[in-house]
């Protein structure tokens, strides 16, 4: 083999393995699922597998409940990502100048982000429960409420307690990444800016936001992705109940696929929601111009 | 306001939000561990919700331990985490170097490749393989589950790992190669042992996504014997609908070793994000 090729082949080398492991789990499935969608695939009836054209798309959006599903998951995604961002962004610049005992209290603090969604869905679905819960006993001492709020029974209060969950979950990831990119901003931007007299405010719009731009969009942009795709807390919390009214998406995906075992259906709402995905990445990216950056 | 005051004014804002944001994380948790040590008569007391558990008792634990071999499923889960984590840190430091270090056709295609395999939903891959692993026998077995983790762990991990690269200065590798080492060797002997915290990152991150998995492992294995820590806790659920203090017994048995882990581990993580103290 003469030099030059060879050079050239250098990184596709040491990228081999990923892209193997990648194509064959990721890929050879996907294109596997994709054939599903336009399939009358039901594991109770292997061998009555037919195409169908659009059936289970059709059936998608003939549901009576899909308008309220789609709104559910919008919100549900919006306000999460929304509330992780802001307070993560928050829990971040008060992380951001040392003092005693930072490590220890980052420990604990971040602990949520090591938590597995199905524990922390079952601490949440305890917490709220409308019988035995603390938040209704502790409400209720405070004065807030007079009588017991049936949390997971209540249409509203069962998405808010999920996305609540969501929230929690999830501070951890952003503040460690915002904290990270705050850190490597040269601490003598800061002084030159105080000594010309810049206040707080203008410091951080026009220091440290623009810094720190880079994390914030790839940061934004994975988690709505990871938070759309989710659906173990609104299984474990609430099961999309009562009568759909907490019901997103992808747990309604989960839903289709292992309680009527219909592959088929399954697999036409997962397309949908990878093309929705798709268009929101395109836009979000153009929209930021992340993609001129060349880092995505 | 004089500038101390103002800086007076600005610390008592910062304590107060890590205040709140401490008890926020801290008070969830000490419910669920405080409702493990109630009896079951004492959680499911209507009239009065005890606030630390007055009969403090063992029994859920041991219930949770009669009922279920705790030490087989922490042996299954640590198996298949370790491996994983361990395979998926090593193919993240080939493929983020060569993503870090070179320059060449395809490399944005693949890095949008990498972010397009985020957006499949689980689901799409885990039912096709079902259907492909029970054709190779990998059902119920752990090879199949270490085979899916190292999957979904990997590009997550490469992209991270490659941003670790990203900071480490490219002329560290080449006054290494100027003395002869090549390029492996620089590799691993010069750029690998500065970026030990990234790389320790890499691992957790992998470990705590594959011990924390559900969908798959209730999926892919069938058998008691070889259920992973949240596999096994998920049929409690539905055995024991009311036994809230067997549940978050089992919750706190299967959340302790990622915390032990993280809370250990945790220095190295913020250390290797923010290694971009290592300026060119």
């Amino acid at each position: 083999m003469n030099m030059k090729l060879k050079k050239k082949m250098e990184p596709w080398l040491f990228l081999l393995p990923v892209l193997v492991v990648l194509l064959l789990l990721f890929g050879y499935p996907l294109i596997n699922s994709l054939i599903m969608a336009f399939q009358n695939y039901k594991l109770t009836a292997p061998n009555d597998i037919t195409f169908n054209g659009l059936e289970n798309f059709a059936k998608l959006f003939d549901d009576q409940d899909m308008g309220m599903i789609i709104r559910n998951t919008v919100i549900y995604v919006v306000v999460s990502v929304l509330g992780q961002f802001l307070l993560g962004l928050t829990l971040a610049m008060a992380l951001n100048k040392p003092f005693r005992g930072r490590s220890l209290y980052q420990s604990v603090v971040f602990l949520p982000w090591a938590f597995s969604g199905f524990v922390i869905g079952l601490i949440y679905r305890w917490s709220f429960n409308g019988e035995y819960g603390i938040v209704n006993n502790l409400l209720m001492n405070l004065g807030i409420i007079d009588d017991k709020i049936a949390w997971l029974g209540t249409p509203g209060f069962s998405l808010a307690v999920v996305i609540i969950a969501m929230i929690w979950m999830g501070i951890p990831f952003f503040a460690i990444m915002i904290l990270a990119a705050l850190q490597s901003i040269p601490e003598d931007v800061y002084e030159a800016a105080e000594m010309d007299g810049c206040g707080v405010v203008r410091r951080f719009f026009s220091i440290t936001l623009p810094y720190i731009k880079p994390t914030l969009i790839s940061t934004v942009l994975l988690r709505t992705i990871w938070i759309f795709n989710s659906f173990d807390l609104v299984v474990v919390i609430t099961d999309g109940g009562p009568a759909n009214s907490s019901q997103t998406l992808p747990a309604y995906m989960y839903s289709s696929a292992f309680s009527s075992y219909d592959f088929g259906f399954a697999a036409a709402i997962g397309v949908v929601l990878m093309v929705v995905l798709g268009l929101y990445a395109l836009i979000f990216l153009k929209i930021t111009k992340y993609d001129k950056a060349g880092d995505f | 306001m004089s500038r101390h005051a103002k800086r007076n004014v600005g610390t008592i804002i910062r304590v107060v939000i890590l205040v709140i944001f401490f008890l926020m994380v801290v008070l969830p948790i000490y419910w669920i561990v405080a409702t493990s040590f109630k009896t079951s008569d004492e959680i499911l007391d209507l009239q009065n919700i005890t606030y630390y558990p007055h009969l403090f008792t063992w029994q859920n634990y041991a219930d949770l331990f009669s009922q279920y071999d705790y030490g087989v499923l922490f042996k299954n889960s640590l198996l298949v985490s370790v491996t994983s984590a361990l395979v998926v840190t090593f193919l993240s430091i080939l493929g983020g170097y060569s993503l870090a270090r070179y320059k060449f056709k395809g490399k944005t295609a693949i890095i949008l490749f990498f972010l397009v395999t985020q957006m499949i939903p689980g689901i799409l891959v885990i039912i096709p393989l079902y259907i492909i692993f029970s054709r190779m026998g990998l059902i119920n077995t752990h090879a199949g589950l270490f085979i899916y983790y190292v999957a979904v762990n990997l590009p997550f991990c490469a992209i991270t790992m490659r941003s670790f690269f990203e900071r480490i200065p490219v002329t560290l590798e080449e006054s290494a190669r100027v003395d002869g080492c090549t390029k492996l060797q620089s590799l691993f002997k010069i750029v690998l042992p500065i970026m030990f915290p990234g790389i320790v990152s890499v691992f957790v991150f992998g470990f705590i996504g594959a011990w924390n998995e559900l969908i798959a492992g209730t999926i892919f294995i069938s058998t008691p014997d070889m259920w992973t820590i949240p596999v096994g806790l998920k049929t409690l659920i539905g055995k024991y609908n009311v036994e809230w203090g067997l549940l978050m017994a089992g919750g706190v048995m299967a959340l302790l070793p990622t915390a032990v882990m993280f809370a250990v581990m945790q220095k190295y993580i913020v250390a290797g994000m923010t290694a971009g103290a290592v300026k060119e």
